[in-house]
């Protein structure tokens, strides 16, 4: 049985524009999953429902299998943590984690040790007579973390808990929330537009747009085998064409590549593909490579600029079917502009994905 | 602001007690009075009361003198108000501060104390007259006391604060980046304040423009102290068909041309604004 | 990008703002009743005269009462509509703005004759409500703008936060909200008293027999004398002001709020 259900949930802000629609989702006991998404595709809309904060207009929330649907959200038993960290600002380090506490009137003695326990998890014990203003945005993200797990809720939602944070401090942060969640083997909602930060921390990943489920599935799953354009675009395959599918055998088919057959593998929401049918066809750029001159075989192109990423140099190909960014070590051979270069495919890596209802021969 | 579905309920909680009060306690009696402005002792509907107070000479040239004065005023505040607040807009933010708080306190005193200031400053044998007597520049104190000079420059002290505020506050905003660009571009100073500087805080310049005219149009006590009897202006004229003539129609007539003027100002200024943006 | 001119300019603006407050500080110590220019002698008679007037000693307690009373209400009555237009966004927001500032737009020796007519003439209240309803009046768009902008500067879910950890709407508004707000309040709470102990237009009309604030007692003080015991009292009122202000802006910033 899954710890939290969500069932058919709609909600609309505007009549007959609804947010998200129909939605489902189960997410297991001591699980973290991702909502993933650009801003608008509903999936802070999930979460303020799960947490209470907005009534949907149909659909159910289930926890431990307890109808939570009509709870009010400060009966709801949920941890939150908010993008801005909502700290109390007239309230110190102490105050702010007490605060839950003190509403369920737990003993004096009780809130001390569990604050004391909890800032001293998030390694904050030396701060707690500390306002937030007197707080880095890291420590603030901690003090969030504690004052939202020290209840010890059923389920720990988090609204985009890292935007504020600047690079570094988010790599360190991604890895501290992961081992809190993990220690308290906490079910944990986690709402991010990055999809490098959904990938490391979580154990399934659902990519959402525009209040519907895209694809739900492990981090790997997602990062290889997208299901449709949105997923792959989203996952960051940097590269994409079209061509017509010469053959289908079971689970590969054959596009051709600059005159050479190439096999890949396919994904469809709409049965098996026809011979004909045109396919869209998804690389990352350092899924291809470069060789000097034309070949024989392969897609012949022209390179257009190169720019310099460190270990790697990534270059601007110019094809008869388009325009390619491929992405070279940078000790290997180097084309300068105007070069005459062929590019040679790693077709098990790449992905042909169809999204029309009729595949047309 | 965040987005929740079902709340007009809260909202109408939260606002309809005072929603209600204002309409009761505020908007009612401006409904009566415009009534009445319209209802002579004779009886009946009518315009009339308007029409006379635009066609009797005596009215008439208060109400254009009223403008007029609003319109010096203004100008004047404009004037001294330009350069100073941007000498304001670039210092140190604890001077700036000190300074700004001496900008205020004016505000915060009443209008009687301060235009009382001028009797002194102006009066038979005031600073001003025992000034020029003891120069020989004159033989006789002069009479400055009633006259609309002594009127502007009560309004002016009075109203000053109320243009250089947001000139301040839309000045601050232009970052020192955009002028050190239109220096480097080949602007000398006075072209990089003509053509960068005011065009940038001319949202602060139609606030403060906005604030200054109807506050001097609508100002009692400094053409009451001023002014007098013998120069009214549309306040001074209310009052003393109110008070002294009590013709409540008429002075009803004076209270809504006030109210009109006001918001037509009002409305020009903020439609400006818009078009602006 | 400052030349000499402009600093100039600077001189000029607070020459003419603050010299006005220097000629009166000047003259209420002048021993010559007739005020002529430059002041004669040293005297503290016209401040003994100013506590010594029952005419300024009575209007000073209406006025006090008449600003603390009318600022409170108008607190308390404009901090639901600053909450509700600050968190919430909705199709009347403008018409509610619209409404709440009004009392600005239209001016006030307007007011106080509009009142007068209804609410004393043809309602027959008394003349201390009259003035109470004026001065709530002009004083609800100040505290519903200041409460909105100490409002805009609470992160918006800290709310939900409080509520999510438990407390109920109420508890959350009461725990975190108001502790967060009491900078602004007491900002509103200094400007509205000061506005309403200065005013004069409102008060004007609404003003009767026995009934009457300490601004227009001195402006009908000084239709019949011209000594400088306004001079005293207005140099007493300025002392007051500028510590009440210079308390606030330390304390509270209250320069933002205007």
């Amino acid at each position: 049985m899954p710890h939290l259900e969500i069932h058919n949930l709609t909600v609309s802000y505007e009549k007959n524009q609804p947010t998200l629609e129909q939605f489902s989702l189960d997410v297991e006991q001591g699980e973290l999953l991702s909502l993933l998404g650009p801003s608008g595709c509903g999936k802070t809309t999930t979460l303020r429902s799960v947490a209470g904060f907005i009534r949907p207009d149909a659909g159910q929330i289930l926890i431990n299998d307890r109808d939570y649907t009509q709870l009010p959200p400060n009966r709801r038993d949920i941890g939150l943590v908010f993008q801005s960290y909502a700290l109390f600002p007239h309230l110190t380090v102490f105050n702010n984690v007490a605060f839950g506490l003190r509403m369920r009137r737990i003993p004096k003695k009780e809130i001390h040790d569990r604050v004391t326990n909890a800032l001293e998890m998030v390694g904050l014990d030396a701060f707690t007579k500390r306002r937030p203003a007197q707080l880095s945005g890291g420590q603030q993200q901690r003090v969030a973390l504690a004052r939202a797990t020290v209840i010890e809720p059923q389920v720990l939602l988090l609204d985009e808990p890292l935007s504020n944070l600047d690079a570094k401090l988010r790599v360190d942060m991604r890895q501290e929330i992961r081992r809190l969640q993990q220690q308290l083997g906490i079910t944990t909602l986690y709402v991010t537009h990055d999809q490098v930060e959904a990938m490391s921390i979580s154990d399934r990943v659902v990519v959402m747009n525009q209040g519907k489920i895209e694809q739900i599935g492990t981090p790997e799953s997602i990062f290889a085998a997208p299901e449709t354009v949105f997923v792959a675009d989203f996952m960051g395959f940097d590269n994409h064409f079209n061509a017509a599918v010469v053959s289908v055998q079971d689970r590969k088919l054959t596009v051709d590549w600059g005159g050479a057959p190439i096999e890949l593998r396919w994904r469809s929401k709409f049965g098996s593909p026809q011979r004909g049918a045109r396919a869209e066809i998804f690389f990352r750029a350092d899924n291809a490579s470069l060789l000097a001159g034309p070949e024989a075989s392969g897609l012949v192109g022209q390179v257009i600029l190169h720019t310099f990423h460190g270990n790697e140099l990534r270059y601007l190909v110019e094809t008869e079917i388009g325009e390619f960014s491929i992405m070279q070590d940078s000790a290997s051979e180097r084309f300068e502009p105007g070069a005459a270069v062929t590019v040679q495919p790693q077709p098990q890596k790449w992905i042909a994905i169809f999204e029309e209802t009729e595949p047309y021969a | 602001m965040i987005r929740r579905p079902n709340q007009t309920r809260t909202i109408i909680l939260l606002v309809a007690p005072a929603f209600v009060v204002v309409l009761v306690f505020f908007v009612l009696p401006l409904i009566f009075l415009l009534s009445q402005s319209v209802t002579p002792k004779e009886g009946g509907y009518t315009l009339t009361g308007y029409v006379d107070f635009f066609q009797s000479p005596v009215s008439r040239i208060v109400y254009l003198r009223t403008l007029k004065l609003g319109l010096i005023v203004t100008g004047i505040c404009v004037l001294m108000s330009y350069p100073a607040a941007f000498v304001l807009a670039r210092m140190p933010a604890r001077r700036r501060t000190f300074l700004m708080s001496l900008v205020i306190l004016p505000l915060m005193t009443n209008a009687v104390a301060r235009t009382f200031a001028w009797l002194i400053i102006l009066g038979r044998r005031g600073m001003v007259n025992q000034t020029l007597l003891s120069l020989e520049v004159v033989e006789e104190p002069v009479r400055f006391i009633f006259t609309e000079t002594a009127i502007v420059l009560g309004l002016t002290q009075l109203f000053l604060p109320l243009m250089v505020l947001p000139l301040v506050s839309a000045m601050e905003n232009i970052p020192d980046d955009v002028l050190e660009a239109a220096r480097s571009l080949g602007a000398n100073r006075l072209t990089t304040f003509l053509r960068i500087v005011v065009p940038m805080s001319s949202d602060g310049l139609v606030l403060g423009a906005t604030l200054v005219f109807t506050g001097s149009v609508t100002a009692f006590v400094t053409p009451a102290i001023l002014g007098g009897a013998r120069l009214l202006l549309m306040s001074t004229l209310l009052r003393q068909e109110a008070v002294i003539v009590f013709d409540q129609h008429a002075a009803a007539v004076v209270a809504v041309v006030m109210i009109l003027t006001t918001l037509a100002v009002n409305l020009l200024l903020r439609l400006l604004r818009v078009r602006q943006v | 990008m400052v030349s000499r001119w402009m600093y100039i300019s600077l001189v000029i603006l607070y020459g003419f703002l603050l010299g006005p407050f220097v000629i009166i500080f000047m003259a209420s110590f002048g021993a010559n009743a007739t005020m002529a220019f430059p002041p004669q002698g040293f005297t503290l008679d016209w401040f003994a005269r100013v506590f010594e007037t029952s005419q300024f000693v009575d209007s000073f307690w209406i006025s006090l009462q008449l600003a603390l009373l009318s600022t409170i209400v108008s607190l308390v009555m404009g901090m639901p509509v600053a909450y509700a237009l600050v968190r919430f966004q909705f199709a009347a927001s403008g018409l509610v703005e619209t409404v709440f500032s009004a009392p600005i737009l239209v001016p006030g020796l307007v007011i106080g004759f509009a009142m007068l007519n209804f609410f004393v003439l043809l309602g027959k209240m008394p003349v201390m409500t009259g003035l109470f309803i004026g001065h709530t009046a002009i004083l609800f768009p100040y505290s519903v703008r200041v409460i909105s902008a100490s409002l805009r500067n609470l992160d918006p879910y800290v709310e939900d936060a409080a509520v999510s950890l438990g407390a109920n709407r109420l508890r959350g508004f009461l725990l975190v909200v108001l502790p967060n707000m009491q900078a602004g309040i007491a900002a509103a709470f200094v400007l509205g008293f000061i506005t309403s102990f200065n005013n004069v237009p409102v008060s004007l009309f609404l003003s009767g027999p026995g009934v009457t604030t300490l601004p227009v007692s001195m402006l009908s003080y000084m239709e019949y004398y011209f000594d400088p015991t306004i001079a005293a009292l207005s140099t007493l009122l300025v002392a007051f002001t500028v510590v009440l202000v210079q308390t606030a802006e330390r304390v509270l910033g209250l320069s933002q709020f205007v």
